[in-house]
């Protein structure tokens, strides 16, 4: 039998009805999305079509945004995911096209080479101590500019000779290639990253000991959890991730250009700190990222179809994230 | 010089539940060094803090030279002349700002408003000038941060007789020192009494250090001030222990006995903790509770640390049941059978935004596994295990820990190793800030611990608990081991002296 509710300090653990609002807080600004879109712009809005256009559009920063969650969830930080990415993106187009290798083992050698790169990372974290957003912030650096010397400074896309002026293997792409980057396949990849990331951070010990060490490193010492192994875990689960957000990225553009992943770094944290409260979970967490892309890609699209100027949407994006910001932290008791 | 006089008449200070300070009447003169002694708790701080004005809610009345005065704020306290420096320096110190800055610092906000501008050459020349009055040589431009703890407090000093002060609280200033910079503090307290017009007010639980460098002391136990007298040739440790304790109040725990079998867990000649464990040995027997006393500070936590790999080792060997274990970090002591529950329980002991369920499985995760799967069932099975047998009070076996009581958060620190199933469970100050009931619930289960052959390390500076629960007691001071006692054989009168770091044999 479980025990009743007898001591008065347990009752704070009741929510207001404010606070559970606002947990819910991203949710409702999705439905309301929808609602004023239908209402306004009618069928135009809520069309099939439609619905995959804002998938597919948010599909490749869910994909950063889950890296970014499962970095987050043992309290990590990474600014240099999406330099990384875009490193991939440029491993993953030369093996396709500069070496003509079959297409999955363009996608094993990339997910490896990525790998392999994210041991640095994982290196000044875990063993120069550097904390994360310090090292990170310096390896974005470094990112850019082996991957820039690795494609000898322009893009590898179809027609181009390599950096070593020699011919590439392949001269054009294949449709299993380009599948990955068009839907059906980059939705159903986005959701797959989704539910596995839900399913390891949510339902094994592994995710369980992750989220631990993310609420309170010292506890989850003390209880004889391995930190620093669970923090190297989390490293390489982002690194695949990071591979396939790349990955898409080049399959999606034909080529992979200079510096064509760097800018989904921002947007990605931004889904993964809308979807943080989300349900009150309070942590990152999958799902929630999922919610918080879907918001500001909904967002984007109804604006769109309204007129509303292309160069205004950061302004809204921007507007959203401040608004889920406020929704988790303003309510909070000052410190 | 004229003599000043500062005091307090009937002040009281209630915390929710307790009577933190009870019709208080004390008085300090300028010129005098007094020492204030009291067991943990006693009420020593709670009443320096009334007089540094952080206690705003007393009520009786301070008076300084017979005028009544109200000292709500820090600040009302510092224009008046009384300072105080506490225990952790570190709290009242910018390490990256220089000595000149932290000793001026108190100055400068005092001064904000009539001068806006800082003139460096003027404010390095007053913090020199303090700086030497007081003898201490330390350069002005040095970053606080490459500063030895004792020059910090030092440095701390300085602020304090920056600008007026007739009274010094210091908040047991030697307790981080070693003996040759307690000599140069002491020289310092001296010098201070002597040339600067000031009372000092001497926190210490070293007995021998105020026999030493104090004309009075007051004892105060419980909140309330048993006695005041003056310090000469004929007083000694043991009175002043005695007044400290009163009459013996031991509560009253359920100790059972059990059969004590064979030496089944050994330190012998641990050195770690940066130093704050100290070539310590000890052994544990089967079903043997072991106490670990000691004053606060005396290094009981850190060598719980040490043991559990939270903590550097330097030297020595930990064996269980005749094996040499390896420890570097946590993961490996749980691996090998050793449970820590440690002393600082929202900090280090529950994870505060896990449900109650995880929290309890944490310690043991694999044991309610498919695979890598936690099976939701089976943790949530425990949970109501644990939660019934250490009658844990919480609305649901799935609320966060966070929204629990002090006392039942402590429970599931303690209740999250039963599952791990360990060879030897150390306690660190289990009962601290918990209530008499839940202090029942906790013992009840290291008897249980003991009953079922496993042994139980018990590091507290309550004395009075671990003579009614543990069967021997290590007192350790400085992170030495300076005495083994039989608990059945010994009293909270010798633990105290062997904790004040008395090397004489207690007669």
């Amino acid at each position: 039998m479980q025990a009743k509710l007898k001591n008065p300090m347990a009752d704070k653990g009741g929510k207001s009805t404010l606070r559970r609002l606002l947990d819910w807080a991203a949710v409702i600004a999705l439905v309301l999305c929808f609602l004023v879109f239908y209402l306004v712009k009618g069928n135009r809005f809520l069309s099939v079509n439609n619905m995959i256009n804002i998938l597919r559009a948010m599909s490749i920063t869910t994909v950063f945004a889950i890296a970014a969650t499962v970095t987050m969830a043992p309290d990590g930080f990474d600014m240099s995911a999406c330099t990384l990415a875009s490193c991939s993106a440029y491993v993953f187009m030369s093996m396709y096209l500069w070496y003509g290798l079959p297409l999955i083992l363009c996608v094993l050698i990339t997910i490896a080479i990525t790998l392999v790169m994210y041991q640095l990372t994982m290196f000044l974290i875990l063993v120069c101590k550097i904390p994360d957003m310090l090292a990170t912030c310096a390896l974005m650096f470094v990112h850019q500019g082996l991957g820039q010397w690795y494609i000898g400074g322009g893009a590898v896309s179809t027609g181009m000779r390599t950096p070593y002026g020699a011919q590439p293997v392949r001269v054009k792409l294949e449709p299993a290639f380009s599948a990955i980057g068009r839907e059906p396949w980059l939705i159903i990849i986005m959701l797959a990253c989704v539910l596995v990331a839900h399913i390891f951070l949510e339902y094994t010990k592994h995710g369980r000991f992750i989220y631990a060490m993310g609420g309170n490193k010292q506890a989850a010492k003390l209880s004889g959890i391995n930190v620093k192994a669970y923090r190297y875990l989390a490293g390489m689960i982002t690194a695949v991730f990071i591979a396939i957000g790349g990955m898409l990225v080049a399959s999606r553009g034909s080529s992979a250009q200079v510096m064509c992943c760097d800018n989904y770094l921002m947007q990605a944290l931004a889904a993964v700190f809308v979807g943080r409260s989300v349900g009150g979970a309070e942590k990152p967490n999958a799902l929630g990222t999922l919610i918080g892309a879907m918001l500001v890609s909904t967002l984007e699209n109804g604006l769109t179809i309204c007129a509303v100027p292309f160069y205004v949407l950061p302004a809204v994006k921007g507007a959203v994230l401040a608004l889920a910001l406020i929704a988790a932290y303003a309510t909070k008791k000052e410190q | 010089m004229a003599r000043m006089t500062l005091g307090t008449r009937n002040v009281s200070i209630e915390f929710p539940g307790v009577k933190a300070l009870n019709d208080v009447n004390f008085e300090v003169s300028t010129g005098e060094i007094r020492a204030l002694v009291g067991a943990n708790g006693a009420g020593k701080s709670t009443l320096m803090k009334v007089l540094a004005g952080a206690n705003p809610d007393y009520t009786g009345e301070v008076y300084l030279n017979g005028e009544t005065v109200e000292l709500r704020t820090t600040m009302a306290a510092k224009k008046l002349g009384i300072q105080i420096v506490y225990q952790e320096v570190d709290m009242a110190l910018v390490p990256t700002l220089s000595v000149a800055e932290n000793v001026m610092l108190g100055d400068m906000i005092l001064t904000a408003d009539k001068k806006p501008l800082v003139s460096w050459p003027e404010m390095r020349r007053r913090a020199k000038e303090v700086l030497d009055r007081l003898h201490i040589n330390v350069n002005v431009r040095t970053l606080v941060q490459d500063l030895s703890l004792a020059q910090k407090q030092m440095v701390l000093i300085a602020r304090a007789i920056v600008n007026k002060c007739n009274f010094l609280i210091l908040d047991e200033p030697t307790a981080p020192l070693s003996d040759s910079e307690t000599a140069e503090l002491f020289r310092l307290v001296r010098h201070l009494q002597e040339t600067e017009n000031i009372a000092i007010i001497f926190i210490s639980h070293r007995i021998h250090e105020i026999l030493q460098i104090c004309q009075k002391y007051t004892v105060m136990r419980n909140g309330e001030i048993v006695d005041t007298s003056d310090v000469t040739d004929k007083t000694t440790t043991r009175e002043i222990i005695e007044k400290m304790l009163g009459r013996s109040f031991e509560e009253n725990f359920p100790k059972e006995t059990v059969p004590i079998g064979e030496k089944v867990f050994e330190v012998s000649h641990l050195s770690g903790a940066d130093g704050k464990v100290n070539d310590v040995s000890f052994y544990v027997r089967k079903g043997e509770i072991v106490g670990i006393a000691g004053l606060v500070g005396a290094g009981k936590s850190e060598l719980c640390k040490t043991i559990f790999g939270a903590y550097e080792k330097t030297g020595g060997t930990i064996t269980l049941n005749g094996k040499e274990l390896k420890i570097k970090i946590p993961t490996d002591a749980l691996r090998q059978g050793i449970a820590l529950v440690p002393e600082e329980r929202r900090k280090e002991g529950v994870l505060v935004g896990e449900t109650v369920t995880f929290n309890l499985s944490a310690a043991a995760l694999d044991k309610f596994c498919s695979g890598a799967f936690v099976i939701k069932s089976r943790t949530e099975e425990n949970a109501r295990k644990y939660v019934d047998s250490l009658g844990i009070k919480t609305p649901s076996i799935n609320q966060k820990v966070a929204n629990l009581s002090g006392g039942n958060q402590q429970k599931v620190a303690v209740g999250k190793w039963m599952a791990a199933d360990c060879d030897v469970y150390i306690f660190d100050e289990p009962t601290k800030g918990v209530d008499v009931g839940a202090k029942q619930d906790i013992f009840r289960l290291i008897n249980d611990i003991t009953r079922q052959g496993n042994s139980v390390i018990y590091a507290s500076c309550e004395n009075s608990e671990l003579l009614s629960i543990t069967d021997r007691i290590y007192v350790l001071f400085d992170g030495h081991v300076m005495a083994e006692l039989e608990t059945a054989k010994t009293g909270e009168d010798e633990i105290m002296h062997y904790s004040v770091g008395s090397t004489t044999q207690y007669a």
